[in-house]
């Protein structure tokens, strides 16, 4: 049997007194795209910060390739292989395209040539940025600001890729351009976990789903499955 | 009026350190650090005790106090703001202004209540183009400068000073691409305990080291910082440089007692025209 590149077990996590994820189990397979989905307020953003690093786990255990990462700083997650890209405020907007890039590289050891290296490694990938290093990463449209977000976090060469609500804000074309970004990343070899709210573009690219409503796991299949349902607005409203 | 200008400039300079430190402090961890006067006073003491009580020459009191004071900085960090950092902004300002109070008593307490000076020589003001001009102040206003283009190549140049701006501007999207916030908060007191301990020797040798003398500057120091933006080093300077020339010039036309309410007016002024001051930024909230 294959070690699975993330492992969730019994995760509860929260802000204040209150516990937004509340005893949460799944596991994510080598090479798919695991797409997290439910209404607004479900936890689905809380759950992702919590396997970035970003909010500590109040309970329970995250495994990255068997290893477990739960007491890891965000920082020691990249270095174990995990990128993380936040919804919409994902890049530096009073720093340049070159400077994002930069930052990205010589906190997590690839400095100097390595570094370059890197850099133009991913920007091969996103030739939109590539040519436009010295302009603000404010001044950027929706889809180019969201290509930059995606380029910072490939270029520590993750294994797993968490993506929170990368749809967010942009338009239906744009949207589909990111999809297919995100397909491409993971046809290069890079696990993929999603937390997704446009439900309709985000099931023909992903593997397998999760349904989390009010912190809790209401369902879980392969997208094929959830795509055949009749009562997919139900399952995602907590309803079914 | 060239001479209250120039007057107006150094005064300006020497107060821009410490609102650079008040504003990195605000901008990094989300508060204003009311100490800020008290850590002055502290800093003054320390060059003063090396200078006039262990003998050592001024500069060599000053470089000494520019590696020893950041300790106290982060000994202030870890002893008071680190346990409260999740509290909220109003839990650290309150914070801070106890600290305030420990660090002037505690300064009264081991060197008393009288005004204490440097061990520096007298000496005559130049004169150059019809204006005068003492050596104090021009030390002070190269040290100042050096100490602004420093600041400006740290956070503008060096790895250092984009992890500042990055979890300045975003900790979660800092913590994500890989920069340890507790570092950059670390580097940050150490910043700022060099600005206040190059700051405290300039005013020293510029006016009487008394255990109050930071209440002086506190208000001056976060008047230069609101009015060039909190949170925005290169604002506290422009903001500073400002107080100074309009606080001289203001003795023109009012009893010098009241240049500083002049020098507020022009805040509010500038306040009512840009409420986040001149180079703060509108908060973004998700």
């Amino acid at each position: 049997m294959s070690v699975q590149p993330v492992t969730i077990s019994n995760l509860r996590a929260g802000y204040g007194g209150d516990d937004i994820v509340n005893d949460v189990s799944f596991d994510v397979r080598p090479g798919e795209v695991f797409t997290i989905i439910g209404p607004n307020g479900s936890g689905k953003s809380t759950l992702i910060k919590v396997l970035a690093g970003i909010v500590p786990a109040r309970k329970g255990t995250i495994s990255l390739f068997d290893k477990d990462v739960t007491a890891m700083k965000a920082a020691q997650r990249i270095a174990a292989g995990m990128a993380y890209v936040p919804q919409e405020f994902n890049v530096f907007r009073n720093m340049t395209i070159a400077e994002n890039l930069r930052l990205s590289t010589e906190f997590i050891g690839l400095r100097g040539r390595r570094g370059l290296a890197e850099r133009d490694r991913v920007l091969a990938m996103f030739p939109d940025i590539a040519g436009r290093q010295s302009i603000l990463a404010g001044n950027l449209s929706g889809g180019q600001r969201q290509m930059l977000a995606f380029a910072c976090a490939l270029i520590s060469g993750p294994e797993v890729l968490l993506l929170d609500e990368p749809s967010a804000g942009l338009s239906p074309r744009l949207v589909g351009e990111i999809f297919q970004k995100v397909r491409a990343v993971n046809a290069a070899g890079t696990t993929v976990v999603m937390v997704e709210q446009n439900v309709a573009q985000a099931l023909p690219i992903s593997d397998r789903v999760l349904v989390l409503v009010n912190g809790a796991i209401r369902h879980q299949s392969t997208a094929e499955e959830i795509r055949a349902r009749d009562d997919l607005h139900e399952l995602f409203l907590g309803e079914a | 009026m060239a001479q209250l200008i120039l007057n107006g400039v150094v005064t300006g300079l020497i107060v821009a350190l410490p609102a650079i430190a008040l504003s990195l402090t605000f901008a990094i961890l989300k508060f204003p650090n009311f100490a800020i006067g008290a850590m002055l006073t502290f800093a003054a003491y320390i060059a003063w005790a090396l200078n006039t009580l262990a003998g050592v020459p001024l500069v060599a009191a000053a470089a000494l106090t520019l590696v020893l004071f950041p300790a106290v900085t982060l000994i202030c960090d870890s002893g008071v703001f680190r346990p409260l950092r999740n509290r909220g902004p109003i839990t650290l300002m309150v914070a801070s202004m106890g600290l305030s109070f420990v660090l002037e008593n505690v300064c009264r307490l081991v060197f008393g209540n009288d005004a204490r000076n440097f061990d520096i020589p007298l000496s005559r003001p130049l004169r150059y183009a019809g204006l005068r001009i003492n050596y104090e102040q021009i030390v002070a206003a190269g040290v100042a400068v050096a100490a602004l283009i420093l600041v400006y190549l740290i956070l503008l140049r060096s790895p250092l000073g984009r992890a500042m701006r990055a979890v300045a501007d975003n900790p979660d999207l800092a913590a994500a691409r890989g920069i340890d916030d507790g570092r950059v908060i670390k580097a940050t007191w150490i910043l700022a305990g060099v600005l206040i301990a190059a700051s405290s020797v300039l005013v020293g040798m510029d006016r009487a080291i008394d255990p109050q003398m930071g209440w002086n500057y506190i208000i001056v120091c976060f008047a230069a910082a609101v009015v060039g933006g909190m949170g925005s080093p290169a604002g506290a300077v422009v903001g500073a440089l400002g107080m100074g020339i309009i606080g001289e010039l203001a003795t023109l036309v009012v009893d010098p007692n009241y240049r500083a309410g002049v020098a507020f007016l022009a805040i509010a002024l500038v306040l009512l025209i840009r409420p986040h001051g001149l180079f703060g930024r509108r908060e973004i909230k998700k």
